[in-house]
């Protein structure tokens, strides 16, 4: 396998290094003008919190052209403990755009595993190249529980604005927590530490070449940690400012790429979380400290056209996806003045339910039924904003809270209504 | 007196009995053929409808557009009755053709042996109908989510035009495939298809002139980019 993935002379590098305790990945493409501010800050912590243990710095590439190797060679503090390595980028990270992440990034992740395989380290944080807001103490927080408190994940936690990761907060996060019983509250953060058992087993997959690897290689990983059952928990970040690589205008490929992901992944595990009831919150690192974030403007105007334009429109389509009930409140919805537009946590939940089941069941082509929950989600989340809008962060979060415990409320509604595949039991406890 | 008898009233009658006596088999075998086709074909469809019911083929049917048309086009009461329909046609017009061939004049003959040289054609263009109103379907919900996606007001027109073209086009290669008219046809469709292009220019430089201004200006020459639609973080 190793020699798929890496080089010759990378191996040559890691023989001559021997074992190491402690991997910083940093994977990039194009990051010249963040990247050397990502390696110090590494390079920092490694030397203030984990001074005694050996450790690597390794700059994964996916073939930048903008002098990002240069900017990393620059921002080096010590020679022995950083190495530079490329990842293949396939056709598809060029032609598929745009693209929510980084290009590559299942790649530059399958090559980090692979090193910290080989290298025998005890643990490995990932960070993204982009980061402007990383400090030296995000890598006590990522590689501290993996290396001293025996866990196999580590999620990053992060104060965001309330209208910030509408789709995390809406979709991602409830859904997940709802399905295996965790309370993840970044499940696509893009940053995490993770041991070498967790690692390896990663690897022993068979979705890097597949869409999954390229397209939701975050909720994978946090899914399969949970799924799966290994340790699992959060470390407090503080704010995430990165220069951003989400275009909003292609909003229903991402939802494709992120919902469809979790959705996909409903299949590989229902013998898990038809099983789960509940959630269990998952342990939090670090101390939440009060940060200044960035603002958050949003077009409800917009937002609210769009609803009532599918809801108009795409009738057809979501009579094979939604439930009757469902269809005749989101009609009425739809019907409101925009100054009494609101859709119920009931509603919102029931109608990604129903969706998750008709993704399942193919009743239309999957690609499709994705792309037609976007102009839905905008609903909610005008929805979600109108309600919210004089609220407290506090506030917005005791709004996501309720919402999860419909999730979870209304989930024997998913585990009834999805098809288990013969052979296996229902006995949700 | 008696050998003309024999020869001129007695012979032909003779022959006339033996003649009708063959005819009359025949028919009669035909007749049997089809009672037996009838009989056979419609246990056929039973069979064909309980068993794929059984296997849940109006669901799969459903999922592929199928059973809409199916549906709305009043031909059946589902697509499993449908395809026992099918196959209860198809054992009919075989009896049938068998008991044509039963009576083996040289009309009859010829007719079956048409039939059969002309049957590939048939299936193949009830293939081509099949394939290309599943790509209309398709092609056609992808234009409406993406329109609608992108807030265009006339989503639902544009998405019935891409369905119209293609279905269009699909009956156009499916007559083809017949060999119905084929010059007839395809100078149908071009002027058709030529006069609808020609009113949709008309239509937009008197009716949209200045939408097509501001459209074909802001490719050639573009203004300093607005502000991005949507500033929003979704993920």
């Amino acid at each position: 396998m190793d020699e798929e993935i890496l080089k010759g002379q990378v191996k040559e590098k890691l023989s001559a290094l021997g074992e190491v305790e402690i991997i910083v990945g940093i994977p990039s493409y194009n990051n010249a003008g963040t990247i050397g501010h990502v390696v110090r800050a590494a390079q920092t912590g490694l030397l203030k919190y984990f001074p005694a243990r050996k450790a690597l710095v390794v700059n994964s590439d996916g073939g930048s052209k903008d002098g990002t190797l240069e900017a990393v060679e620059q921002a080096k503090l010590d020679t022995q403990a950083l190495l530079s390595v490329s990842h293949p980028l396939y056709p598809v990270h060029r032609l598929t755009t745009p693209y929510y992440g980084l290009p590559g990034k299942g790649s530059a992740l399958r090559t980090l595993f692979r090193i910290a395989e080989l290298t025998q380290a005890r643990a490995l944080a990932v960070v993204g190249a982009d980061l402007r807001s990383i400090a030296p103490e995000w890598f006590e927080l990522l590689l501290g529980p993996v290396l001293d408190r025996e866990f196999d994940y580590v999620a990053p936690y992060y104060k965001r604005h309330k209208f910030d990761g509408t789709i995390t907060n809406s979709i991602v996060y409830p859904l997940t927590r709802a399905l295996y019983g965790r309370r993840v509250r970044q499940p696509i953060g893009g940053e995490f530490g993770i041991s070498r058992r967790l690692a390896s087993r990663l690897l022993t997959e068979e979705v890097w070449n597949t869409d999954v690897a390229r397209y939701g290689i975050d909720i994978w990983m946090t899914t399969t940690a949970l799924a799966e059952n290994y340790k699992v928990c959060q470390s407090y970040l503080g704010a995430k400012i990165h220069d951003t690589k989400d275009p909003g205008s292609d909003l229903s490929g991402m939802l494709v790429q992120v919902v469809g992901s979790v959705f996909g992944l409903m299949e590989t595990y229902d013998s898990v979380w038809c099983n789960v009831l509940g959630s269990l919150p998952a342990p939090l690192f670090g101390i939440p400290f009060e940060v200044g974030l960035e603002p958050v403007r949003i077009n409800l105007g917009r937002m609210l056209a769009s609803y009532q334009q599918a809801v108009r429109d795409l009738l057809p389509v979501y009579r094979s996806i939604i439930s009757s009930p469902q269809l005749e409140d989101l009609e009425v919805a739809a019907a409101l003045p925009d100054s009494e537009f609101a859709l119920s946590d009931e509603l919102w939940v029931a109608v990604i339910y129903d969706f998750a089941l008709g993704y399942h069941r193919r009743v239309i082509d999957r690609e499709h039924l994705v792309r037609s929950l976007t102009p839905l989600y905008l609903g909610w989340v005008a929805s979600f904003a109108c309600q919210a809008e004089n609220e407290t962060s506090a506030q917005v979060e005791e709004r996501i809270e309720k919402l999860c415990l419909v999730f979870e409320q209304l989930k024997p509604y998913l585990i009834n209504q999805w098809p288990l595949r013969s052979g296996e039991k229902r006995s949700a406890s | 007196m008696r050998a003309f008898w024999e020869q001129a009233i007695l012979g032909p009658l003779r022959d006339l009995g033996r003649q009708t006596l063959a005819s009359l088999s025949s028919l009669i075998g035909m007749l049997a053929l089809i009672l037996l086709g009838l009989i056979v074909g419609w246990i056929a469809k039973e069979i064909i409808y309980r068993l794929l019911r059984a296997l849940r083929f109006d669901r799969l049917c459903d999922r592929l557009g199928v059973g809409l048309v199916v549906e709305r086009t009043g031909l059946a009461r589902s697509s499993s009755y449908l395809a026992g329909q099918i196959v209860q046609g198809l054992i009919i017009l075989t009896a049938l053709l068998a008991g044509l061939n039963a009576l083996g004049t040289p009309l009859t003959r010829n007719l079956v042996d048409r039939f059969f040289l002309y049957l590939p054609h048939l299936l193949a263009a009830l293939l081509v109908l099949v394939v290309g109103a599943l790509v209309s379907r398709f092609l056609g919900r992808s234009v409406l989510i993406a329109a609608v996606n992108a807030q265009v007001p006339s989503a639902r027109l544009l998405a019935g035009l891409t369905r119209f073209f293609v279905m269009a086009l699909t009956v156009v290669a499916a007559l083809d495939e017949l060999g119905i008219s084929r010059t007839t046809i395809i100078v149908t469709f071009a002027i058709l298809f030529g006069g609808v292009v020609t009113a949709a220019a008309i239509a937009l430089g008197l009716g949209a002139r200045d939408l097509a201004h501001d459209l074909l200006q802001s490719q050639f020459r573009p203004k300093a980019r607005p502000e991005v639609e949507d500033p929003m973080r979704h993920l």
